[in-house]
């Protein structure tokens, strides 16, 4: 007799422990989840923020040799966390007639920076040694795609405008 | 699968024991509410913990970055001025569950032996909430935070050893950048390493002697901590987070206009929790001054650290206790009716609420070409709203009324540059814009001219609400010695009233519209 109450009662017991346990998780699982949200928002959201892009001055069409990549620098002023910062990114312009090509500098295999090799008519990266041609394809070594390029436009005064 | 890797981790930890250790924790039969309080400590400390980590990874502790990377935090990161109203308020939040928690010791009597080393580790816990406190105030190098530390160091002073005290709080020979740095330090490094330490020692001590239970044992098993006195934590936990979660989205965690050593009409105020010090600082004028600021606290501290030794009995009820019960509640009711003095006591308003007839003028003339030609978007220079004016004054000064010297201040300024006046307007404007103000408040025409004019030509020799030039008399309450009509005539010609007077005439200057407008203005400048 006493032992057929004493099962019921223990599994009783156990049940209600179980529930208890879930009540105490869901809302610690509430209270941690919002404390996520406003800390997680705080801490992602900046990271994954993305810039308008913006039309900058990149020199006049006349200075540029025809089908050679001429490297420009351009100043791209943004907004950096409680400052406001002036990142300096290097462009190949690459003249064809009267329209040109930009050819962004960063290596497309890991992100080093690329440089013009006149003697051997190549783009070539520093890190792992690989090469791209005039246009930007990808001609030996790692790099998976060829370099990106950004929309450029001629002015009617002449000045090339690149879009970053 | 995960049974399979827990069973691991088992084997080579012993995680299940440590587990039902920590949450097996017998319960004393008739163990209540009241036994929630520490958990709830514990809790913030954690939202303490981290939301502060959060922070840090946005603010700079540096005195030119510091104010505006903590304006980011409030007006630009997502959910910025959520997280920082969570670690603002719950600053509040802790002082007060802390005194919550040590009030049910004491009524509880729970100090008593075998306890006494756990309420010492409480003591210790408490000076460190409150030195946490005091350290976080001057991070946002804002009016607050300079002047309620330049208070705290000079009370440092005031004591024995006191230059050193001070010194070593000061780091610098004055307040700056090494200030900053090593309050910062302790903030985030020293207090953290320091409490993390002292919880450790409390709940390790807790859970050595058990917790006290009720004061009369109740006939009963002991239950265990989980899931029976959990739940209650749990829920007690949840309801304190709601509170606090709300009162962060809908209030915006104060801060100040930045940190103007200069300014002499910031009245600062400390956060309620130290305002019966700063009341008791009141009436102990003089020599009398450390019995106030080391004296009274410094008993207070002592009384607490003595207390489970001058309470020996073994009745933890309260009524057995009745000068420990007495001292309590003299104490209580001394630091509830000095905070509520200090309360009662007006605030001064602080320079970054109202926009100063100075700031109003200024709005207007840096809309100027002579400054967007260079301060718009995309422009040489930053546009007003976003600059950062880490310039000192003087430059700034120099620099408005004559833009293109490399090094204002090094020849007069040609002619057609601002008039000093107007400089001195467009520099309040920019403390506006600093403070995340670059809109000025709508105001009535008559008020709008008055300022204008104020800000051409008045400020260039006169003083209002602290700004201007200190030339000539303070306009800031000229309505209460001169009428409307005086205002009139001196204003139109000042010599015609007086022969000697340094003042030009302005009559031929101003307009009817104009002259009437400041006129009025200045009349009710009482």
């Amino acid at each position: 007799m006493n032992q057929s109450e004493s099962v019921p009662q223990a599994l009783d017991a156990r049940g209600r422990r179980r529930f208890l346990g879930g009540i105490i998780a869901a809302i610690q699982a509430a209270i941690g989840g919002t404390l996520g949200v406003v800390m997680g928002g705080a801490v992602l959201s900046p990271g994954l923020a993305r810039r308008d892009a913006s039309w900058l001055p990149a020199g006049r069409l006349t200075d540029l040799a025809i089908n050679q990549p001429t490297p420009v620098m351009l100043r791209l002023e943004r907004q950096d966390g409680y400052q406001r910062v002036i990142d300096r990114r290097a462009v190949f312009l690459v003249r064809d007639g009267e329209s040109v090509t930009a050819l962004d500098s960063t290596c497309t295999h890991l992100g080093c920076r690329v440089s013009w090799n006149s003697e051997t008519q190549q783009l070539k990266c520093p890190c792992h040694g690989g090469t791209y041609d005039r246009s930007g394809q990808v001609t030996s070594g790692p790099p998976p795609a060829p370099l990106a390029r950004f929309a450029t436009r001629v002015e009617p005064d002449g000045r090339v405008m690149v879009q970053l | 699968m995960l049974r399979a890797l827990v069973d691991w981790l088992d084997s080579r930890t012993g995680i299940r024991a440590a587990r039902a250790h920590l949450l097996d924790e017998p319960i004393p039969a008739g163990t209540g509410w009241s036994f929630v309080t520490g958990s709830i400590v514990l809790f913030l400390i954690l939202v303490q913990l981290a939301t502060g980590v959060v922070l840090t990874m946005y603010y700079v502790p540096a005195p030119d970055h510091a104010y505006d990377s903590i304006r980011f935090i409030m007006d630009r990161l997502p959910f910025g001025a959520v997280l920082r109203g969570l670690h603002f308020f719950g600053a509040s939040f802790i002082v007060v569950a802390a005194l919550v928690h040590m009030l049910r010791v004491v009524l509880l009597g729970s100090y008593k032996k075998p306890r006494e080393v756990t309420w010492l580790t409480g003591v210790v816990l408490l000076l460190l909430i409150l030195g946490f406190a005091l350290s976080g105030y001057l991070l946002p190098w804002d009016q607050k935070a300079y002047w309620a530390t330049t208070v705290t160091i000079n009370v440092a002073r005031s004591g024995p050893m006191g230059e050193y005290v001070a010194g070593l709080l000061r780091g610098g020979s004055g307040l700056g950048p090494l200030t900053l740095l090593r309050w910062y330090s302790a903030h985030v490094f020293l207090l953290p390493a320091c409490l993390i330490g002292f919880v450790i020692a409390h709940v390790y001590l807790m859970r050595r002697h058990g917790i006290s239970g009720p004061v009369d044992p109740v006939d009963g098993a002991t239950r265990p901590f989980y899931p029976y006195h959990a739940l209650k934590d749990t829920l007690a936990m949840a309801l304190v987070f709601s509170a606090l979660i709300g009162v962060a989205v809908t209030f915006r965690a104060p801060l100040d206009a930045v940190a103007d050593p200069t300014d002499a009409t910031y009245v600062p105020r400390p956060e309620w929790y130290f305002l019966s010090l700063f009341q008791l600082l009141k009436y102990f004028p003089g020599p009398l001054e450390p019995v106030a600021t080391q004296g009274v606290p410094g008993l207070v501290v002592l009384f607490l650290v003595l207390l489970p030794f001058l309470s020996k009995g073994t009745s933890r009820r309260l009524r057995d206790r009745p000068i420990v019960a007495g001292l309590f509640l003299l104490i209580g009711l001394g630091v509830t009716a000095l905070t509520v003095m200090g309360l009662r006591d007006a605030p001064g308003h602080s320079a970054s609420e109202g926009w100063s007839p100075l700031a109003v003028a200024g709005s207007e003339f840096a809309r100027d070409a002579r400054c967007t030609t260079c301060h718009r978007a995309g422009g040489a220079a930053s546009e007003i709203t976003g600059l950062a004016m880490l310039k000192d004054p003087d430059w700034l000064l120099s620099h408005v009324r004559d833009p293109q010297m490399i090094a204002p201040g090094l020849r007069e300024p040609p002619s057609g540059a601002m008039s000093p006046g107007q400089a001195q307007s467009v520099l309040s404007y920019t403390k506006r814009v600093r403070a995340g103000k670059p809109l000025a408040p709508a105001i009535d025409a008559d008020t709008r001219t008055a300022s204008l004019v104020l800000g051409r030509y008045c400020a260039t020799c006169h003083m209002i609400d602290g700004e201007g030039s200190a030339g000539a008399p303070d306009l800031t309450h000229v309505g209460k010695v001169h009428d409307a009509q005086w205002l009139h005539d001196w204003i139109s010609a000042p010599d015609e009233i007086d022969a000697g007077a340094n003042m030009p005439g302005f009559g031929q200057f101003l307009t009817a519209d104009q002259m009437s407008a400041l006129v009025k203005y200045l009349a009710a400048r009482k």
